[in-house]
């Protein structure tokens, strides 16, 4: 795992390419399976993430239907823990890089 | 004759027959022993005589697969190897395609991962024990995803990979005679999916709407 502790450089010494390979973002991908229920994930996706209604059908039709959807991205650590989440609602899910 | 869970003006309450709160309770139980046997493999407290060829023989093949692993199944780079158990492996899935990041990932949260299903079930257990079953705010979700691990279970025994083969198992379990053990697992299996879809209906329904 990457970190800036500990770095010689100092904040503003940081140029926008290290920074941004330091603070990649990470994503949690939702994969489709024949057991979840769509009215199941859909309830995960509203109540754990605070998707709204649309958001949350959306995506799990996406799920549905496309085989995945990215649920959540943003700092790894946070990821990792969804992604843990995920896997205690039975839901498969994998921590991937952004694009 | 079962009545699907609803929503009351204290939680959700449903009806079951009590050889069905058994069977579900049963169900639960098997699960729980499932996660307490491969923690008790990993943290090496399991070495019954009867079972030393199993290991040897899961052992053998993790070799086989090119994994490496230490006999408590963590591998060269101090990861940890997913179960070998079909149904296990969809409980304790990877976090990732990547194998070696998935090992590492098992290696940090896959034992908090099972304490957590752990008691999900039990708290399961107990509320079957209730006639009506009944639940508040707060256990609706404990049980639903322990009801979800039961079905996640029943569904790998019973060898279901795509939709195609659920839709095969609904049919098995509409011709209801439960003749053979499989009959039986797939009559658990749709009776525990229809009480998942009440439950979570009736929670979807009661959510308030978006802020």
């Amino acid at each position: 795992m990457s970190s800036t502790a500990g770095s010689t450089l100092t904040h503003q010494e940081t140029d926008l390419h290290l920074q941004g390979v330091i603070n990649r973002p990470y994503q949690v991908v939702v994969w489709n399976d024949p057991v979840n229920l769509m009215s199941y994930v859909a309830w995960v996706f509203r109540s754990y993430f605070g998707h709204s209604k649309e958001k949350a059908r959306e995506l799990m039709l996406q799920v549905h239907h496309r085989g995945k959807a990215v649920v959540s991205s943003g700092a790894r650590e946070k990821m990792e823990r969804h992604v843990t989440a995920m896997h205690n609602y039975g839901l498969q899910a994998t921590l991937e890089e952004a694009e | 004759m079962a009545r699907a869970f609803r929503a009351t003006t204290r939680g959700y309450k449903a009806d079951l027959e009590s050889h069905e709160r058994r069977l579900l309770s049963q169900l639960c139980a098997d699960v729980i022993t499932m996660l307490e046997t491969r923690g008790k493999q990993l943290t090496g407290d399991d070495a019954p005589a009867g079972t030393d060829a199993e290991d040897d023989y899961a052992h053998f093949r993790r070799e086989l697969a090119g994994l490496g692993d230490q006999i408590d199944g963590s591998d060269a780079a101090g990861g940890l190897a997913p179960p070998d158990d079909a149904a296990l492996a969809r409980l304790l899935p990877d976090a990732s395609s990547d194998p070696q990041e998935a090992a590492q990932f098992r290696r940090l949260s896959e034992s908090s991962l099972r304490e957590s299903k752990l008691a999900d079930l039990r708290a399961a257990r107990m509320a079957l024990e209730g006639e009506p079953v009944s639940l508040t705010e707060e256990q609706a979700p404990v049980f639903g995803r322990a009801l979800n691990d039961v079905r996640l279970t029943l569904a790998s025994r019973l060898g279901v990979e795509d939709e195609a083969d659920a839709e095969q198992i609904h049919q098995m379990a509409k011709a209801g005679s439960a003749a053979t053990t499989e009959a039986l697992m797939a009559e658990l299996y749709a009776f525990s999916t229809w009480l998942q879809e009440t439950l979570f209906s009736a929670m979807l329904d009661v959510m308030p709407e978006d802020d």
